[in-house]
């Protein structure tokens, strides 16, 4: 910690530290590729990027999650809570380009339940350092998808929404163009063999693009691979999604309550448009139960059906908490249950975490008192 | 106020007749060989003669005030470029798209959405994400992740011969300008549909800032030249 520090570290370090969690220690200086290959390309602009002198490519580490995760990972640990705190780089058109965060990574518990409400409720002890009148969003990656399953909507077009979930814009683009059908794009040799529905010529048709072109067939995407997606395609393009789905999802997604009142909501949802969701809303209420269990009161606590992250490894809960006449969370964080997996464990290891940025919250706390 | 101008071969040709067709004479003081001059019609207007990929990046550093050189490399070079500078010109030549292509064997990809299938799919199969080989890291990524909501790809960047980094092995997808295509396609890539980033051509662009009155009406006055 720097003498820099807001003047609420002090306390956030001592909140954390006594909520059952042990320190991870991160070195400012990451390798980048972890960074740009499960953040994306969006962070590369984002990072102080320098090289080291065999030539890997190095960053002044742009946030805790990946390394605490990726730390884990190599010490081979089960179960943990890693907390942290310390500056993070990120280059910002406006504010500084170094600041503090805090925050706490619950890896390895099995309930998910409680290692949820456990997170939420230490998001929420820490930004309570600064503010009482905080509000909490909190959105279900997870509910969305299994609305998606009891649509019956095909597999391609559920992903395809799932990775747009939580940025309204390319969710509406999504389903707009999902609305419309395609029609046939084909000619020739191509043509003829996907109307055949032929997946072994059409292999076979593209061995031979392929090797033409001098592309490896091994390297990159397989000519079954191509194949497969190119039937699915084209079984797909006369059908788009019904009027009924789309209304179904459009009442989905509008749903907002407070978190006492969600289960009741998403079950009249589930009954009003015949859906089976049973056991995505039995996580939830057993979700519910456990944050009632944690001390925070579902009323107080606002549940948003499109608030969501789109990032990929995010696949439950995500939340935010902020407060009011700030235009900037304080706090966010969610389940990321496949993000350690793509970092390289050997088996899945379950994760929930957040992160608060210390110098909103230092400024959120001399704003109230 | 200084004016960059491309100092070789065939685009400053042009740069200079696309001057001279607007009313205005580029000197070079001196002979040829000499990297500095004036436009004779406006006073007060220096000539700075200097390579194409320079100009972008003089003009972002603000050693120049105006400068001649592709769309772009402007929007490439400088960030946040509709905040900091303005096109006061488009002078009809240097025309090149900026494209993503694909290998033509990847019959089953022919959008942006298609790319998208593929790119969120790809870990899962490959173990590593997308590659794009590109020069143009940042048209890349604000049009996959800004425009499109593309997130997980990674740019390997291409200094050159783009259009052979898929058979090099060296990425999957190319994101690189072309003209006429005769090159992606003797490389066997296609264009996609909605793949066109920007269609670029040589423009007049003004570094935006804080300029006393005297430089304003020179920018004005070269802008009325053009329009």
């Amino acid at each position: 910690m720097t003498a820099r520090a807001p003047r609420i570290a002090a306390e956030v370090a001592a909140q954390l530290a006594a909520r059952h969690a042990v320190r991870a220690e991160v070195a400012v200086l990451q390798p980048a590729d972890p960074f740009l290959d499960m953040a994306g390309e969006d962070m590369r602009r984002r990072m102080f990027l320098t090289e080291s002198e065999t030539g890997q490519t190095l960053c002044l580490r742009p946030e805790f999650t990946i390394p605490v995760c990726r730390d884990h990972i190599v010490a081979g640990a089960r179960k943990a809570r890693r907390w942290y705190l310390g500056e993070v780089f990120r280059q910002r058109r406006d504010g500084a380009a170094e600041f503090h965060q805090a925050g706490l990574e619950d890896l390895g518990d099995p309930d998910e339940a409680a290692a949820d409400a456990r997170v939420l409720a230490d998001a929420h002890a820490v930004a309570s350092l600064a503010r009482r009148d905080l509000t909490v969003t909190l959105g279900d990656q997870g509910v969305f998808e299994a609305v998606l399953i009891a649509l019956g909507l095909p597999e391609g077009w559920r992903r395809r929404l799932a990775r747009a979930f939580g940025d309204s814009g390319q969710l509406d683009l999504a389903l707009a163009d999902l609305g419309r059908p395609k029609g046939a794009a084909h000619d020739g040799e191509v043509a003829a063999l996907i109307a055949a529905g032929d997946a072994t010529g059409l292999a076979a048709h593209i061995v031979g693009e392929m090797a033409a072109a001098g592309l490896s067939a091994t390297a990159g995407r397989a000519p079954e691979e191509i194949a497969r997606r190119a039937l699915e395609k084209a079984a797909l393009a006369t059908v788009r999604l019904e009027k009924k789905a789309l209304a179904a999802l459009t009442e989905f997604l509008a749903i907002r309550s407070g978190l006492d009142k969600a289960p009741a909501a998403l079950s009249a949802f589930a009954i009003r448009s015949g859906l089976a969701l049973d056991a995505a809303l039995a996580r939830f209420g057993a979700r519910v139960a456990a944050i009632a269990a944690e001390g925070l009161d579902p009323a107080a606590l606002a549940y948003d059906a499109a608030f969501g992250r789109p990032l990929d490894y995010y696949t439950g809960l995500v939340f935010e908490i902020s407060a009011p006449g700030l235009d900037k969370p304080l706090a966010g964080g969610g389940r990321y249950d496949r993000l350690l997996t793509l970092l390289g464990a050997p088996s899945p290891i379950a994760g929930v975490g957040f992160s608060v940025w210390l110098d909103r919250l230092d400024k959120a706390a001399g704003g109230a008192s | 106020m200084k004016l960059g101008i491309p100092s070789k071969g065939r685009l400053k040709e042009q740069a200079t007749e696309a001057f001279a067709k607007a009313g205005l004479t580029v000197a070079q003081a001196g002979d040829e060989r000499s990297y500095f001059g004036r436009v004779n019609e406006i006073p007060g207007l220096e000539v700075a003669f200097l390579s194409a990929s320079e100009i972008a990046r003089e003009l972002a550093a603000g050693a120049i005030d105006l400068g001649v050189t592709g769309e772009d490399l402007l929007r490439e070079t400088i960030a946040d470029f509709d905040a900091r500078a303005a096109i006061l010109g488009r002078l009809g030549f240097g025309r090149a798209d900026v494209v993503v292509a694909v290998p033509e064997s990847w019959i089953d990809v022919a959008t942006m959405a298609d790319l998208d299938d593929v790119a969120a799919d790809f870990r899962h199969r490959h173990g590593r994400r997308l590659r794009i080989a590109t020069k143009y890291w940042r048209l890349t990524q604000q049009f996959f992740s800004q425009q499109h909501g593309i997130q997980v790809y990674r740019i390997v960047e291409s200094l050159g011969a783009t259009e052979g980094a898929p058979a090099a092995g060296q990425a999957d997808v190319i994101v690189d300008i072309t003209t006429t295509g005769s090159t992606l396609k003797s490389n066997r890539l296609k264009i996609l549909n909605d793949g066109v980033i920007l269609r670029s051509e040589a423009c007049l662009a003004l570094a935006l800032k804080d300029r006393p009155a005297v430089d304003i009406a020179i920018a004005e006055s070269l802008a009325a030249a053009f329009t």
